[in-house]
């Protein structure tokens, strides 16, 4: 009989349910088998504590039965898979040209951003003898003029106008609601100093639709269009 | 008898009536002068660093410093005459006839105000002539929306501005280091008299007449753009900026 067989029959002899040659062979082996032993020495302390109606079942060597059933446990779980080898290490080796040409992207979207900020950062004083026209244009701004990463000065131009146009339509109809109420001195007045300024407004547009180029002519349309605003809106509050 | 009573009784109503009528006439007349042109009068005390600012519609403002700590106001009011509410706010005095008369008819106004001649002068008008004289602080300003001349006699300020539409604009006075200098029309002349040995930048422009004079200033440190419509210079050093921009009109320099 095996040590199998054996912890097989155990519990069959313990309920005295075995034949009487199976019976003496379990014992006979149990009697040099000492994990047998145990195991049956284990089981009949649980089956006599039950039959006691103890609540606590305390093993003879409760010690000892831990110390089994931990070993079990370690033996019964599995070995943990091996770890992927490491990956074989990069080379990072570029080549000078490489490098150059990162270096130089970099130099590039830093100056744009550069440029970008300071230009929005630091704005340029209207009465600057020195305003911006593109005989004053850098040759970086004419380069970003011409990709259209900037206005042009009559891009500028332009878009300054229709913003002064749309405040001149607001503040003359204000004026048109007002003028009834003058008397003949201010409106004659009024008259007299808009047309003035119409006849300058009439030169330099025509002397730009001739000469774009020209900034002196741009320069002064925007000084003329900024006083025609200015006497619309101060006489809208006659 | 009777007819004898009656003839005195007569005589004594016909006096009387035209004695009334007189007084009437008179009284008539005297309360029409009134209500054509009054007179307005008031005096505050003002500091050195005293500030006038005047806002008015029609008529002319003559400012004139004094060595007296009073600023004196007094105005001639044309029919209807206008409200005159001047305010005193800690070293302003600020008169606004916009403001205090808003959506009224008014008369011209014109003032002659004495200031302290260390005092800030900032005057505008909508019609009207300006006139500022011996005044030495950091700001002259006289502002005229559409017609009128702008005269700025003695002044001495290391702010200056002078703009009008149509009217002559005269500045004679000292150029100070640093400061500021501007005047601006669309008609008319502007004449600078300035000393000789100022030292300023300057930019002219008269793009219509392309009459720009530089008199005893013309030296090589000039420099003609467009054709003749605009002159840069640098005299002395440099240290002031003076623009002169005339649209239709002519710029003359004037050295003293």
């Amino acid at each position: 009989m095996n040590c199998s067989d054996c912890k097989e029959l155990i519990g069959a002899l313990m309920d005295n349910e075995l034949e009487a040659t199976q019976a003496a062979a379990v014992r006979e082996h149990l009697a040099f088998c000492a994990e047998c032993a145990v195991v049956c020495e284990d089981l009949t302390s649980i089956v006599d504590a039950c039959k006691n109606g103890s609540d606590e079942i305390v093993p003879p060597n409760s010690k000892a039965l831990w110390l089994r059933i931990n070993n079990m446990i370690e033996s019964e779980v599995k070995p943990a898979p091996a770890l992927p080898p490491p990956p074989a290490r990069r080379s990072w080796g570029i080549s000078i040209l490489r490098f150059s040409a990162a270096v130089l992207v970099i130099a590039v979207i830093s100056s744009t951003v550069t440029y970008f900020a300071l230009r929005n950062y630091i704005q340029p004083p209207t009465d600057d003898f020195t305003s911006r026209s593109a005989a004053t244009q850098t040759t970086f701004e004419k380069v970003l003029s011409k990709i259209g990463l900037v206005e042009t000065p009559q891009q500028a131009r332009e878009r300054r106008m229709k913003e002064r146009e749309a405040a001149i339509e607001y503040w003359n109809a204000r004026v048109m609601t007002r003028r009834s109420q003058w008397d003949r001195v201010t409106r004659e007045a009024f008259d007299r100093n808009l047309q003035v300024i119409e006849e300058s407004v009439k030169d330099y547009t025509t002397i730009l639709s001739q000469d774009p180029e020209d900034e002196l002519s741009g320069e002064m349309l925007d000084a003329v269009m900024n006083d025609k605003m200015n006497l619309l809106r101060d006489f809208a509050d006659l | 008898m009777p007819l004898r009573r009656e003839n005195v009784f007569s005589r004594q109503t016909v006096v009387k009536t035209t004695m009334l009528l007189s007084v009437v006439f008179f009284f008539a007349l005297f309360s029409g002068e009134a209500s054509a042109q009054k007179r307005f009068s008031k005096n505050y005390p003002a500091g050195q660093n005293v500030r006038l600012r005047l806002m008015n519609r029609t008529g002319t403002v003559t400012v004139i410093g004094w060595n007296k700590a009073q600023i004196n106001i007094s105005a001639e009011l044309e029919a209807p005459a206008a409200n005159i509410v001047p305010q005193n706010l800690s070293g302003l005095i600020d008169i606004n006839l916009l403001r205090d008369n808003q959506d009224r008819e008014i008369g011209s106004v014109n003032f002659t105000i004495r200031v302290p001649y260390t005092a800030m002068v900032d005057i505008e008008t909508r019609i009207g002539n300006l006139s500022v004289t011996n005044i030495t602080s950091a700001l002259v300003r006289a502002h005229i929306t559409s017609e009128g001349a702008i005269t700025l006699t003695n002044i001495e300020a290391t702010n200056v501005a002078a703009e009008n539409t149509i009217g002559d604009i005269f500045f004679d006075g000292t150029i100070r280091e640093g400061g500021t200098y501007r005047f601006s029309s669309s008609k008319g002349s502007i004449a600078l008299r300035i000393p000789f040995n100022a030292s300023f930048k300057m930019m002219a422009t008269a793009p219509s007449t392309r009459n720009i004079s530089l008199g005893s200033f013309a030296n090589a440190d000039t420099n003609y753009l467009g054709d003749g419509r605009r002159v840069l210079g640098k005299f002395n050093g440099g240290s002031a900026t003076i623009t002169v921009t005339n649209q239709r009109g002519t710029i003359a320099f004037l050295g003293r």
